[in-house]
């Protein structure tokens, strides 16, 4: 009997031992996606839902992850069937991203019982730790840019500034952002109040508002804060179309892929394309999330203490800058 | 007289100590941005001076039966380029219109011209490919030593033999045998799909397949099927650059310390695409060629030498490969023979 329980102690020993020096421990991470739907813009900056799951599939590459993937497709009764579903299938750990309160705060309840920690992202769930953009300083960026050319190029020209883009749209990222832009174009230029263009979200109705208002703000020089990127290059457009070109500038929301790409696709923001009146596009860096995220839910599996909140670095992408941002490895 | 001549040695001094600054900034940056060769201030060479006679005299024993394998692609109008990269040979055939013979014995001729890039088909990274910032192989600030034509520093011309131990590693049979094989639709042979990072583990697992411990010289080829691809030019050019499986940071990392002479893969990169961080651009070229003067290999044909290691159970052979004395270049095309 003895004996038995020895050889029971050194199986013990040897198997921690062998845990202690073989492969670190695989966690099971679950991601629930916004809306993968093809054509969706997430949260209006013209990120697709698949690029914010690629971004999670490059991110984990590299860790001791085995990820299951969801589509919230945007609906909160399929966000709690999927956290359901994580929940029975016993995950490591669930980070969220749903954009309906109701059913996030249903989320971290069902979660919470189950005893599976939450990461929650861009929306916050109750008692989960908050991953999230932060929309008010990403505006800022754009108004303290366009206020700092205005006052560098434009010192004794009449200046007017306008911000385009789905200004109506009632939720807080996008009202922070309004914030945010009018902030900072107030510490460059304090009498230059922006004027809101509503587009509704409509690239097309972006190009006709802009036309309508540049027709308007004749022998002035033009600030045009957008609030994303299809919006931006709609702006430009316009003003093309009207000879406003040495009028007029813009920076944009987003930085998506529409307005910079690979060395070979020559987008609005390049390197050879210096030149342009889109001065850049501030990163909310969606195609990134992956890398951004997983860290932190690293850190919550092995036990330890994450910040409540955890915010984007936004940071203006210009032609300066973009190849060192994106490293444009597809040269095709 | 006295005064002026004060005057003249002051100036003179200042403007040598601007100089000397000048020299010592340069220097300081590129010392904390690219890691000092082993082989002292002046090397130009970088990994092939582990090439010593012993090495090649060991390597030799490698040949056993004299069988040589193609280990390198047909370079040929259509293959997969990478960016903006061209090749393009024209003939000249002006001897062969009647008339234009040379002589009683109406001896003609032909010549190729080459409007090529060096960086294309079965090709070597030299040392002059990749820095950071100005700063390239053994610190060396090559904003000082690059002209419109050619390199100062660093060519080609500084290269010794390759005449060394080969290693092929199949990462396919890794893969499968781990049951972690994620093949790509496009690969008409099991391949690692683009955006596979192969690791330090996976490499030691495929040396461990055949019994091979890396020896200081050797050089390493990794198979991983996506070459494949690179045989069904043009059809698959866009997928073959499009991502490519290969080498993470830790497998590079430890390459390097085993003091490997060159990588090899069957990709057009070496690396994983897209990176293990997409926000480093190339971050195992810096690695290995800026950091440790190791050369990369890119677009190797690995499927053969890795067939016949399979049904041999041997994974080492003889290297055959030569590098044309291009004074002043960052890379050429070569061939690569494995004598078995």
């Amino acid at each position: 009997m003895k004996r038995r329980h020895f050889l029971l102690a050194m199986l013990a020993v040897a198997s921690s031992a062998r845990a202690a020096g073989g492969e670190a421990r695989r966690f099971q991470v679950a991601f629930a996606n916004l809306n993968e739907e093809p054509g969706t813009s997430i949260d209006g900056l013209r990120f697709s839902g698949a690029e914010i799951r690629r971004s999670f599939e490059l991110a984990s590459r590299s860790l001791p992850l085995d990820m299951i993937y969801y589509d919230n497709g945007g609906d909160a009764g399929k966000a709690l069937a999927n956290a359901a579903d994580a929940v029975s299938r016993k995950v490591d750990l669930l980070i969220e991203y749903n954009s309906d309160a109701e059913a996030n705060t249903e989320i971290g309840r069902q979660l919470k019982a189950a005893g599976i920690p939450v990461l929650a992202l861009n929306h916050p769930i109750p008692g989960a730790p908050l991953y999230a953009a932060d929309h008010l300083t990403a505006g800022r960026i754009a108004g303290q840019t366009l206020g700092q050319f205005a006052r560098e190029n434009w010192s004794d020209q009449t200046v007017v500034a306008a911000i385009l883009g789905d200004v109506a749209d009632p939720s807080p990222s996008v009202a922070a952002r309004i914030a945010g832009v009018t902030e900072g174009l107030r510490q460059e230029l304090p009498n230059v109040p922006p004027i809101l263009l509503d587009s509704a979200g409509h690239p097309v109705r972006a190009e006709g508002v802009l036309a309508k208002f540049l027709g308007t703000q004749v022998r002035r020089k033009v600030l045009v804060a957008t609030l994303d990127d299809a919006s931006a290059l709609a702006a430009k457009s316009a003003i093309e179309t009207a000879g406003r070109t040495s009028d007029c500038v813009i920076v944009s929301q987003g930085a998506s892929r529409i307005i910079h790409g690979g060395a070979s696709e020559k987008k609005e923001i390049d390197p050879a394309n210096r030149g342009s009146i889109v001065l850049g596009s501030v990163a909310y860096y969606l195609d990134r999330y992956g890398y951004e995220v997983l860290p932190i839910a690293m850190r919550m599996l092995r036990g330890e203490q994450v910040p409540t909140q955890t915010l984007t670095k936004h940071v203006l992408i210009s032609a300066k800058n973009v190849f060192r941002e994106y490293p444009p490895y597809d040269m095709n | 007289m006295k005064h002026s001549s004060i005057v003249a040695s002051v100036i003179l001094s200042a403007l040598a100590l601007l100089g000397s600054l000048n020299v010592t900034l340069a220097q300081s940056d590129c010392k904390t941005l690219v890691k000092a060769s082993p082989f002292g201030p002046d090397d130009q060479t970088g990994a092939t001076n582990r090439i010593t006679p012993a090495v090649t005299k060991a390597a030799a024993a490698e040949i056993q039966t004299g069988v040589v394998i193609p280990m390198a692609f047909n370079l040929v109008d259509g293959v997969p380029l990478f960016g903006t990269r061209f090749t393009k040979t024209m003939l000249t055939t002006a001897s062969l219109v009647p008339g234009g013979e040379y002589g009683k014995n109406r001896l003609t001729y032909m010549e190729d011209t080459y409007l090529s890039q060096s960086h294309v088909g079965t090709h070597i990274d030299g040392m002059g490919h990749i820095g950071v910032m100005d700063c390239y192989y053994n610190q060396t600030p090559m904003g000082k030593f690059v002209t419109q034509n050619y390199l100062k520093k660093l060519g080609l011309e500084n290269l010794k033999t390759f005449a060394t131990r080969g290693v092929i590693i199949d990462m396919v049979k890794v893969f499968q045998d781990a049951g972690k094989l994620k093949t790509n639709p496009a690969c008409r042979t099991p391949c690692l799909d683009g955006g596979t990072v192969i690791t330090d583990a996976d490499i030691q697992a495929g040396l461990k397949m055949y019994n091979v411990a890396l020896r200081e010289g050797d050089a390493v080829f990794v198979h991983t099927g996506w070459g494949d691809l690179f045989t069904q030019f043009p059809a698959q050019n866009a997928t073959y650059n499009k991502a490519a499986p290969g080498i993470g940071k830790s497998a590079a990392q430890w390459l390097a310390d085993q003091k490997v002479v060159l990588v090899g893969t069957d990709t057009w990169v070496v690396e994983v695409i897209p990176s293990e961080d997409t926000n480093e651009a190339f971050p195992v070229h810096e690695l290995l060629l800026t950091n440790n003067g190791i050369h990369i290999i890119e677009n190797v044909r690995t499927d053969l030498i890795a067939a016949d290691a399979a049904s041999s159970k041997r994974a080492t052979f003889f290297l055959s490969m030569t590098v044309p004395k291009a004074v002043g270049t960052t890379g050429t095309f070569v061939n690569i023979e494995a004598i078995r």
